[in-house]
């Protein structure tokens, strides 16, 4: 147990941990780095944009700013739910734009010493894992790691392409 | 150590924005130095105002350590510093050689700043200054009768010529200018007549029989030298074009001039704003007082004074929050000069080019428009100017079988008509030869042979994407690329383009633009329990119609309204947000698109209400029919819509049939 701990406190030390933000979408429980993450607010009314994407959910007024939110069900091809009180939206920032990404509930932000991060599986739950970074092990709990930058740049391609999402 | 870092930096906006100006200022100084050419003698303010322009480049250079770039205009300023001092005449070579050096400066200067490419042929070009200063700084003291060291002379010029071809071309015409002056002393002594061997050496690349002309022969030597000035003319054609685009990209960058008087104002109007926050927080504290208050009585006395207070400082909010919206527009606003004066140099550019001969008159360049329109309509006035002078003036001989002047007029006029600036561009040239774009049209399967076009319906065919009347495509023109790239760019700035000819007569292009982009009027409609806002100055009337009313023109709905077809489009229908018809009665926006008229079918009509544009983020992309979106009073966003891409993709999509949308 002692043991553990020091261990933990040494791996610390030496700086080597992933601050993530971690989130629940169905099942599963997620992690984005915590620098993309600007803020994390509660669901409001969201202003439908027609045509657009289909897991492009609208538009909302973040204080006077325009920001574009991304249902992340839909984006990974998961069922859309209802919205509950649980429900929030993660701000993010990637490269100077700023996205809203609508997940089932928040939890809190975790440390995961890096050499408990695993490259990413072939296949997890409906995700591609081309938008996956890694998977985080933190004691029973398996955090997978989002790469937001793939997450938003990947779609633009679609759209460019006008396919559809594809889930492997 | 950071701070000079940011010192640098500062700096250098300060440098790029400087060495725009002083490059525009050299530009149009060497536009007018051409006028002289005929004189041979330069006026003395213009080569002074140059020499000023490029010291001022070299010092502000050195000081930030683009070496190159003081080379470069340390260069050209002792190529001034000649014709300043009479030891040089003002040639076309010397022009020609200025020109090439400014635009080599704009690259050097972008290349410094911005770390663009370094521009190719510097080191050529360098070597073709050095020669021919070198050779004025010989041929003036030869002038002066020192023709002493003739061997020397030749030796050292035929050192310094072979470096490329090229140079030749400047060298020509002072050769020229030279063989006339010692013809006549050839006669007596045949001595001085050597020096023509200079550019003789180097001709050899171009044109093998020049070796010959070392024997004296003037005849052949000023065959060679017509070969040469052909060979340039043709060269400024093809490195104009890349030059422009360079221009353009300089120009890219986003700071904005100010006269201190309007910032003046905006910091009084935001001095108001903060004393008003005081006096809103007092209010506030005050209320909160008589709440904690537990003597109830008085409260509503107490209160009332207070309702009043807010009220007014509500009023003076709004009455401030107005007067800084105009002033941070009038911030905003920038001269349109500042895009027409690089459009001298560029006509100048391809009319010599295309060997034709035309002027430009600019009226209007102080009129004031919105930094960002004036940034996006330089690329659309450059493709309409480019066009005018490639297709539409016509050569000179072909003008002067039409009984008109030599030289062609291309008039760029801007004025404000109301809320909006005109811009046109005329010439007096042509005109758009109707029975060529009808042919052409048939050819490239836009119309069929049977159909009946009225005039301005085949003008209208120059804005289909790809349409040409150009047999040949040509570097300046005539890729196909050009009208409906324009109109484009128009549109997207809320514009609108119109085409008016007459065959023979001339061309007249107007350009309709906003004052601003960034607040309009709209009307508010709902669709699908949504809002919406269409921008006022497409809206042409709101109706209500009984559907017993609503015909169906090819299993289109349409309108009768006085006497003309109105194709529908319902909007929920085409943005796809579901949503019941009302079998009664339809609310339809009528809106106009140069002279046509389109009714869009909504729910109902919110009354209007200024709004500020936001773009939607790039994340979502470009959405057919919605040009971006605003924050409403209370905090809900509603999206505007794009009436010209919604209509367009309407029709696109069969959902207006075309005669009704021409309203044949």
């Amino acid at each position: 147990m002692s043991t553990t701990d020091q261990r933990n406190e040494q791996t610390q030390l030496s700086g080597e941990i992933v601050k993530v933000v971690s989130f629940h979408l169905g099942s599963e429980e997620y992690g984005v780095d915590i620098a993309q993450v600007q803020e994390i607010i509660r669901m409001v009314e969201i202003t439908h944009v027609p045509k657009a994407p289909r897991f492009m959910e609208g538009v909302i007024n973040l204080r006077g700013q325009l920001i574009p939110i991304i249902d992340l069900r839909t984006r990974f091809g998961m069922d859309r739910e209802t919205h509950t009180k649980n429900t929030r939206i993660i701000v993010t920032e990637i490269a100077t734009k700023r996205v809203g990404i609508i997940v089932d509930s928040v939890s809190e932000v975790i440390n995961i010493p890096i050499e408990q991060v695993e490259e990413a599986p072939e296949m997890i739950a409906g995700v591609g894992t081309e938008y996956i970074s890694g998977v985080g092990k933190l004691n029973e709990r398996l955090i997978i790691l989002l790469d937001l930058q793939k997450v938003i740049t990947a779609q633009e391609k679609e759209e460019l392409a006008g396919a559809e999402i594809v889930t492997s | 150590m950071s701070d000079d870092l940011f010192d640098k930096a500062e700096f250098v906006a300060y440098f790029r924005d400087e060495t725009e100006e002083l490059l525009q200022q050299i530009d149009s100084d060497l536009l007018h130095l051409e006028e002289f050419i005929d004189h041979g003698n330069a006026d003395p303010e213009i080569v002074n105002s140059l020499f000023r322009a490029l010291h001022t480049i070299k010092g502000s250079s050195g000081m930030l350590g683009f070496s190159e770039v003081q080379a470069l205009a340390h260069k050209l300023e002792n190529l001034c510093d000649l014709l300043r001092k009479d030891r040089m005449p003002l040639s076309e070579g010397a022009l020609n050689i200025l020109f090439a050096g400014r635009d080599f400066l704009t690259e050097l200067i972008s290349n410094a700043v911005e770390g663009t490419d370094p521009p190719t042929g510097l080191k050529e070009y360098g070597e073709r200054l050095d020669s021919f200063v070198a050779v004025y700084e010989q041929t003036s003291s030869l002038i002066e009768g020192k023709a002493g060291e003739e061997t020397s002379f030749t030796e050292e010029a035929a050192e310094v010529t072979p470096v490329s071809a090229s140079e030749i071309e400047a060298f020509e015409a002072e050769v020229e200018r030279l063989l006339a002056e010692e013809r006549a002393k050839a006669a007596a002594a045949p001595a001085p007549a050597e020096p023509p061997p200079a550019p003789a050496a180097p001709a050899a690349a171009v044109e093998p029989q020049a070796v010959e002309t070392p024997n004296g022969s003037l005849s052949k030597a000023e065959g060679i030298a017509e070969r040469i000035v052909a060979a340039r003319e043709a060269a400024p054609a093809a490195q104009g074009a890349p030059a422009q685009e360079k221009q353009k990209r300089t120009s890219a960058h986003q700071t904005i001039r100010v006269d201190i008087e309007r910032l003046d104002m905006l910091l009084n109007l935001v001095g108001e704003l903060v004393i008003n926050r005081t006096r809103i927080s007092d209010i506030a504290n005050t209320l909160d007082r008589s709440i904690k208050d537990p003597d109830m009585d008085g409260a509503a006395d107490r209160i009332a004074p207070l309702a009043k207070d807010l009220a007014d400082s509500s009023a003076l909010l709004a009455r401030t929050t107005n007067e800084i919206q105009e002033s941070i527009m009038k911030v905003r606003m920038v001269p349109i000069g500042q895009v027409f004066d690089r459009f001298p140099r560029l006509v100048r550019d391809v009319a010599k080019a295309r060997g034709k001969e035309v002027q430009l008159k600019i009226s209007g360049a102080e009129t004031d428009l919105d930094k960002t329109i004036v940034d996006e309509v330089g690329e659309p006035l450059m493709h309409l100017l480019r066009n005018c002078v490639d297709h539409g003036i016509e050569d000179p001989n072909t003008r002067e079988r039409r009984g008109k002047q030599r030289f062609g007029t291309i008039s760029l006029n801007a004025y404000h008509e109301g809320n909006q600036i005109i811009v046109e561009v005329i010439d007096d040239g042509g005109g758009i030869d109707l029975q060529r774009v009808r042919d052409r049209g048939i050819k490239q399967g836009l119309i069929s042979e049977s159909d009946r076009l009225t005039d301005r319906e085949i003008i209208e065919l120059i804005f289909t994407p790809g349409f040409s009347t150009a047999e040949t495509i040509s570097d300046v023109s005539g890729r196909g690329v050009g009208m409906d790239v324009v109109k484009k760019n128009i549109q997207r700035l809320k514009g609108v383009f119109d085409v008016d000819s007459q065959e023979g007569a001339g061309t007249t292009f107007t350009m309709k633009l906003p004052l601003t982009l960034a607040i309009i009027q709209a009307l508010l409609v709902r669709v699908a329990n949504e809002l919406y806002a269409i921008p006022l100055d497409s809206v042409i009337e709101s109706q209500r119609v009984e559907m017993e009313d609503v015909r169906t023109v090819h299993g289109n709905e349409a309108i009768l309204l006085r006497g003309q077809v109105v194709p529908l489009v319902r909007v929920a229908e085409f943005f796809e947000l579901g949503g019941e018809r009302d079998p009664d009665k339809v609310m339809i926006v009528i809106v106009g698109l140069q002279g046509r008229q389109v009714g869009l079918v909504v729910d109902s009509f919110q009354g209007e209400q200024e709004i500020v544009i936001k773009p939607l983020s790039d994340v979502i992309g470009r959405i057919p029919g919605i040009s971006g979106a605003t924050i409403l009073g209370n905090g809900s966003i509603s999206l505007i819509i794009d009436v010209h891409s919604l209509v367009s993709e309407a029709y696109a999509g069969g959902k207006i049939a075309r005669a009704e949308f021409s309203g044949v």
